[in-house]
């Protein structure tokens, strides 16, 4: 089974715009704002106060009442709505024996069950162990998301969780193709998820990366990113399982690259080489030429180097014609959901294939000198798109870009 | 789409020594690195055991310039990485670094940093925390920095999967490999022990002596009462054959197959049927068109762990019943359990299967299941095909099917 085509047959996403997928879509046409205070936790004592949270979330309006909450972090239950809300998209709800056997479960991690766990070590500083409870540390990790779909669902195939900072959630996508492609699996739920969590939230401040307001990507008053929390899972399947069981095709998964920059921890690389080596690779894997891609997903994280940064990178990789593709950074909406950026990012990029629209840039007021692409300005543009490419890029230098595009049954294979 | 992976070099620093000549002479001699801890004070703590890294000079190996921003996990990391291209002859100056990757495996990450981090935080308020440890806060901080020191721009990946972690990393580079993606990956992992993350393995992850008895690491052992801690990186240089061969480099073995699967657990326990697990085996197998017959030696997850050992011994007798029976060794009795001990274990087969020599499980001397576990002395024999598992708990599990020489 080498070489089929991964296509994708479901989509679920809980961020701070929508708790799923069709409220997702309306929330980008109309380019809404998840911006507001944060409440998960006084932020009295910080620099900054507000954040891209989820308001409102309850677990149980996602999760069915068999399964137990009690040992879940706030970013494992972001995680299991959006994996069943994906699963029952793609109809797999109920799975049965025969697929959970070959479906596997590669998640993007980032701060994983921090929130819950903050307090407990806040008293274990007071009064060390003995009044320690344990079973926040049940969750600590972020790979207990990937534990929890696969118990539930009774999946048996490949679990894994990657934590590569901003991009864990691309990251995983990628790697779920992989499995699919090398007959590893024949069904991968994959994604990625992300809580609001004070660690997260003083360390990105400590780095004054983090604009007091809202982010404004691109725009020349820009003054950081906005941190934001959430969840996006997608189903990834082999074409021939998605045709047998004659599931719903909403894409395909062209191509993945992945490169590093290898240059500094924090700061991204000015030159872009890595994060053009990252979209340049996606493309070739994909097989494709850079102009058929019809809209770039960007980074976007609203820092000052970043967006320049990632300019000049999509102008290195698309010459000439970087002017004329719409580039976006819809976390001017979701605020930066780290470990799951690249996945929810994912979504939408599913999204604007299937409802033929580019999202908008929100806050984008003012043209910057270094920042002088097709931004998307004006609120969400209509018009037909068949190929897009997704940048994720992260601390540590690791960058990775996803090719999405339209699925034609009349493709060549690979 | 379809290349051959194979190992050409290692690097690691581990209880049992820096660098593999030390390492295989501690750990084909049976050496059991498990000591009273001396990094931090044990004194309020019931366990006082651990697999610690003593010895271990970074400066040697890494330039001040990077050094100074690193913890001590990434300094590991680092150290290794140097270690294994070294190891493998290869010459980064003549190389593209856009085709040479790191993908590290980390069940904890930097855990030391993470709770002064965290102190601060508590204690002091948001406004004092330290802007320069926050990079090292993140469990790709050992990559990151690895690959600044190296200067390597290929696909650098961090897997964040418990006991796991190391397994999958390595089974991912292959894959990354076999696609053609790069043609050199370090792969592997490490851990540290660092006295709050102690203070919550202690507390939460039932470390010997559960049953108050004598603290130790008994693999498979009758009398075992938990896992010791240990700490340590270790990491493979996997290759292309085309790439190895091409330049003529030394080949240790071909990592010949993968598998992974899961299995519904209790969150953060083990699962009791051992289905799963087979099945990763079974996979792993399957990929290097080997048969159970063909399996001379298992590197066991085993790590003393009441159900976790239980797990994987069941497994292995179901997978072996009635056929030749494999060389169990569980390299956990001999450095504790360091989480994302893959690449250290998969650079012990790679040892077993390039000199013919299977190393002993320290602390064995009664095994719950009638597999053939070599306890006290390392046993030379001809070793054509080994299995790496990994058993995490939450129910994930991995094989690594290692080869010798194509």
């Amino acid at each position: 089974m080498q070489s089929d085509r991964v296509v994708v047959t479901g989509r679920g996403t809980v961020n701070a715009v929508a708790k799923n997928v069709d409220a997702f879509a309306t929330a980008l046409k109309a380019g809404a704002c998840g911006i507001g205070p944060v409440t998960l936790f006084d932020t009295t004592d910080y620099r900054t106060h507000t954040g891209a949270q989820v308001t409102d979330f309850d677990p149980r309006e996602h999760i069915p009442k068999t399964f137990s909450l009690k040992r879940m972090s706030r970013s494992d239950c972001l995680a299991m709505a959006a994996a069943l809300e994906a699963m029952a998209d793609a109809g797999l709800t109920p799975i049965s024996k025969a697929i959970a056997a070959d479906t596997g479960v590669i998640i993007g991690g980032g701060a994983g069950g921090m929130l819950e766990c903050e307090p407990v070590f806040a008293r274990y500083l007071e009064s060390g162990a003995g009044r320690m409870p344990g079973s926040p540390f049940a969750a600590f990790s972020c790979a207990s998301s990937a534990d929890h779909i696969a118990t539930h669902l009774k999946l048996m195939g490949p679990k894994t969780t990657f934590m590569t900072a901003c991009s864990s959630g691309a990251t995983a996508i990628g790697y779920a193709r992989d499995l699919i492609r090398l007959g590893n699996a024949e069904v991968v739920v994959c994604g990625g998820a992300e809580p609001l969590c004070r660690i997260t939230y003083s360390a990105f401040n400590a780095l004054h990366t983090v604009d007091p307001d809202y982010c404004k990507p691109f725009d020349r008053h820009r003054r950081g990113l906005t941190l934001g929390e959430g969840a996006g899972i997608l189903i990834l399947e082999s074409l021939t399982h998605a045709r047998k069981r004659k599931a719903k095709i909403y894409a395909e998964v062209l191509g993945c690259g992945i490169s590093c920059d290898a240059n500094h921890m924090t700061a991204p690389d000015v030159n872009a080489t890595g994060a053009a080596g990252a979209m340049s690779t996606a493309l070739a894997d994909a097989g494709i030429a850079t102009d058929v891609v019809d809209y770039i997903n960007a980074h976007g994280t609203a820092t000052p180097a970043n967006d320049m940064m990632e300019t000049r990178g999509i102008k290195a990789v698309f010459g000439s014609r970087a002017k004329r593709i719409p580039v976006s950074s819809t976390k001017s909406m979701t605020g930066h959901t780290l470990g799951a950026a690249g996945a929810i990012e994912a979504v939408v990029c599913i999204l604007a294939i299937e409802h033929r629209f580019v999202p908008p840039t929100i806050h984008h007021d003012t043209p910057d000198g270094d920042c002088d692409l097709d931004y998307v300005s004006n609120g969400a543009r209509d018009m037909a798109v068949n190929v897009v490419l997704s940048n994720s890029f992260a601390f540590g230098g690791n960058n990775t870009a996803l090719v999405f595009g339209r699925f034609s049954g009349n493709r060549g294979a690979g | 789409m379809s290349r051959r992976v194979v190992v050409t070099g290692m690097g690691l620093v581990t209880p049992l020594g820096i660098g593999w000549k030390t390492f295989a002479d501690n750990l084909f001699g049976g050496v059991c690195a498990i000591h009273p801890i001396e990094g931090f004070d044990t004194t309020s703590f019931k366990s006082k055991m651990g697999g610690e890294v003593h010895d271990f000079a970074p400066a040697d190996f890494i330039s001040g310039r990077t050094l100074r921003r690193m913890d001590r996990l990434s300094r590991m990391v680092t150290t290794s990485a140097r270690m294994a291209l070294e190891d493998a002859g290869i010459d980064l100056d003549g190389t593209d670094r856009n085709r040479i990757g790191i993908v590290m495996g980390t069940a904890f990450g930097a855990t030391d940093v993470a709770a002064r981090f965290a102190g601060t935080l508590f204690t002091d308020g948001p406004r004092r925390v330290n802007p320069i440890l926050v990079p090292n806060t993140v469990m790709n901080a050992p990559a990151g920095h690895a690959a600044i020191e190296l200067g390597l721009r290929g696909i650098n990946t961090t897997v964040n999967h418990r006991e796991a972690s190391a397994e999958t990393a390595i089974a991912y580079a292959a894959t990354q490999i076999r696609q053609g993606r790069a043609d050199v990956i370090l792969a592997g992992g490490g851990d540290i022990l660092s006295p709050f993350f102690f203070t919550v393995l202690e507390r939460f992850m039932a470390l010997s002596p559960q049953d108050g008895g004598g603290e130790q690491a008994r693999p498979f052992g009758r009398d075992r009462n938990g896992p010791v801690a240990g700490e340590g990186a270790g990491l493979l240089c996997l290759e292309s054959l085309e790439s190895a061969r091409s330049r003529g480099a030394t080949v240790y073995c071909e990592i010949a197959g993968w598998g992974m699967s899961s299995a519904p657990a209790p969150a953060n326990d083990w699962p009791d049927d051992p289905a799963a697990m087979v099945s990763a085996m079974q996979k792993a197998m399957a990929m290097g068109d080997v048969r159970p017959g063909d399996i001379d030696t298992i590197s066991a997850a085993a790590s003393g762990g009441i159900r976790s050992d239980r797990l994987e011994a069941r497994a292995l007798e179901q997978l072996f019943e009635g056929g030749q029976q494999p060389a169990v060794t569980a390299l956990k009795g001999a450095m504790g359990e360091n989480f994302a001990s893959g690449g250290i274990r998969s650079a012990a087969m790679a040892l077993s299967i390039h000199h013919g020599i299977v190393p002993p499980t320290p602390g064995v001397e009664n095994p719950i299941a009638s597999i053939d576990v070599v306890s006290a002395k390392s046993r030379k024999m001809n070793t054509n095909h080994g299995l790496i598992n990994a058993c995490a708990s939450g129910g994930t599990f991995v094989s690594l099917l290692l080869k010798k020489d194509p």
